[in-house]
């Protein structure tokens, strides 16, 4: 559906002008100890909440910026200053 | 004709405090799976439960294409299997699943394109699926509509022709599949939602419904696009899986014209002619994870560009009807299969992204017999979640149309 997103920079604009960069976890793990599962945990697991995600986006055919946002899955409604509970 | 109307699956069941196996989702591979576990496995304490009603996801929204024509050694042969069940499962169940075996033509629009079209040729034949090359000049003689001019976007440069492949009606396999797990003894629970999965000492123990608790030693979650979110909501683990809201519509009837499955992953559409004579066309997908299952204006405009350019007799056609499902696509474009780990009696069948309707007879059939037994069927264990911690990700992603928030 159709989807504005608030660039930091920009303000809000037309979704199409976005790329999707991932749900939000947290730093990168440190290498020291890593196992192949923290790292794949890292790199593929997703929590696929029906719900509102914390999320990365970047202003891809705008000023290129990453920040993140809150927007719920079952809407596609950005939501300002949420605390995310899944 | 005027009879009263009877649900082909019998009486409404009561919802029984214990079954052998609880299978969370009414679509096409929880029907499969509990149709198979009553009928070859002999477990028919077996209850389905369904928070709306049976084929509302993916099962009743899909187009309804079958094939079998996938890139890897380890997914052809299973969906070999899923190809050669459906006129098996006609007689089986006694009920027309409409199988329109009319194949698959995959256009490719670059010399790049015709060489991975050959090696998936050559995968296909060695697994003795019936799959060739064709050229532009033969692609006109098999199907005229396809426009081979090469004063079009993406020309076309030849076609990967995969003739048992084809269409079936997506509601006859709900209703034959539900048909024929009744008649074995399965209950089928629409309006009933799991809440919960109840675990004690690292195995399955029951089900939360709104209904009330069931006790199971096992659970199976086939629930289509929701199965991701709902294993980490109640069981905490995780899956490589992105949700995502794919779409697909008809076009007004016309008279017959379009005699294959026509697909084009450089148009990022595909087409065919529904036996009541609409075109049915899809392939758009959002590309962010979103359970919406929500229409676009974006995407009417994408499909008529690019089928009034390859299939020029659609320019002026109307669009009819337009709808969404979810599609919930892994990094490699293959499913996952998996069971007891890391606890005893849960087991799950998701990822299936947009293949999951073609494959569900045969997917069904051996999660039924991994249940039953215990153990996992040699054809699954290349499909189990730990193949992505173990860097052995599957190949996939080379067949036709990738698409992925990833990408
Ligand atoms: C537009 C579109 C086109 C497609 N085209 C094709 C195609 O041409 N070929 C192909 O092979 N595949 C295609 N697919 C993919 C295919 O439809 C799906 O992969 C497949 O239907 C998903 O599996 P399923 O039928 O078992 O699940 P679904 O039918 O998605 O069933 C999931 C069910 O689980 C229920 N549910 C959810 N949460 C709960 C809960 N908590 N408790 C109880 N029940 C719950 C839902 O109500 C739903 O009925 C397409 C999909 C879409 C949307
Ligand atoms: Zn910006």
């Amino acid at each position: 559906m159709a989807l504005t997103i608030t660039c930091p920079v920009c303000g809000k604009r037309n979704g199409y002008e976005f790329r999707y960069g991932g749900e939000d976890k947290g730093p990168r793990p440190v290498e020291e100890g890593m196992t192949p599962r923290s790292w794949c945990d890292y790199v593929h697991m997703n929590a696929c909440v029906a719900g509102v995600q914390k999320e990365w986006w970047c202003h891809k055919n705008g000023c290129g910026a990453w920040f993140t946002i809150h927007r719920n899955t079952l809407t596609n409604l950005e939501v300002e200053g949420v605390e995310v509970t899944s | 004709m005027f009879r009263r109307f009877k649900p082909l699956w019998g009486k409404k069941p009561g919802l029984k405090s214990t079954y052998d196996a609880v299978i969370i989702g009414g679509g096409l591979h929880s029907l499969a799976t509990a149709y198979y576990l009553a009928k070859e496995q002999g477990m028919s304490n077996v209850a389905i439960l369904e928070k709306n009603f049976i084929g509302f996801g993916g099962a009743g929204r899909n187009t309804a294409i079958v094939r079998a024509n996938q890139r890897t050694q380890e997914n052809v042969p299973l969906y070999k299997e899923a190809l050669d069940l459906w006129p098996i499962l006609t007689k089986e169940l006694d009920y027309n699943l409409m199988f329109n075996n009319c194949g698959n033509l995959n256009l490719m629009h670059s010399e790049a394109a015709m060489n991975a079209a050959r090696m998936n040729v050559c995968t296909a034949q060695f697994h003795g699926v019936e799959s060739h090359l064709l050229d532009p000049r033969q692609i006109k003689e098999l199907e005229p509509a396809i426009n081979i001019s090469p004063d079009i976007t993406y020309p076309i440069h030849g076609a990967m022709f995969h003739p048992p492949g084809g269409v079936i009606r997506h509601d006859a396999v709900v209703w034959g599949l539900a048909k024929g797990a009744a008649a074995h003894g399965v209950h089928i629970h629409q309006q009933t939602e799991a809440t919960a999965i109840h675990t004690d000492g690292g195995k399955i123990t029951g089900v939360e419904t709104h209904r009330g608790r069931i006790n199971s030693p096992r659970v199976l979650v086939s629930a289509g696009g929701y199965s991701a979110g709902i294993i980490n909501k109640m069981m905490g683990v995780k899956l490589p899986i992105s949700v995502l809201t794919i779409q697909a519509m008809v076009t007004q009837p016309l008279k017959p014209v379009l005699h294959h499955v026509v697909s084009s992953g450089m148009y990022h559409a595909y087409a065919n002619q529904t036996l009541k004579g609409e075109i049915a066309t899809g392939a758009h997908m959002d590309q962010w994870p979103n359970y919406t299952t929500l229409t676009t204006a974006h995407y009417i405009k994408h499909q008529a560009e690019a089928l009034s350019e390859f299939l020029p007799f659609l320019r002026g056609v109307k669009f009819m009807r337009h709808w969404a499902g979810l599609a919930d696509m892994t990094p490699d474009m293959a499913p996952i299969m998996d069971g007891n780990d890391p606890v005893e009696g849960f087991y799950m069948n998701c990822g299936w992204g947009y293949f999951g309707f073609k494959s569900c007879t045969a997917a069904g059939r051996h999660m039924a017999s991994f249940i039953a037994k215990g153990e996992c069927p040699e054809r699954l264990k290349p499909f189990g979640l730990r193949r992505y911690e173990n860097h052995r990700l599957m190949g996939e992603t080379a067949a036709l149309v990738t698409y992925t928030p990833d990408n």
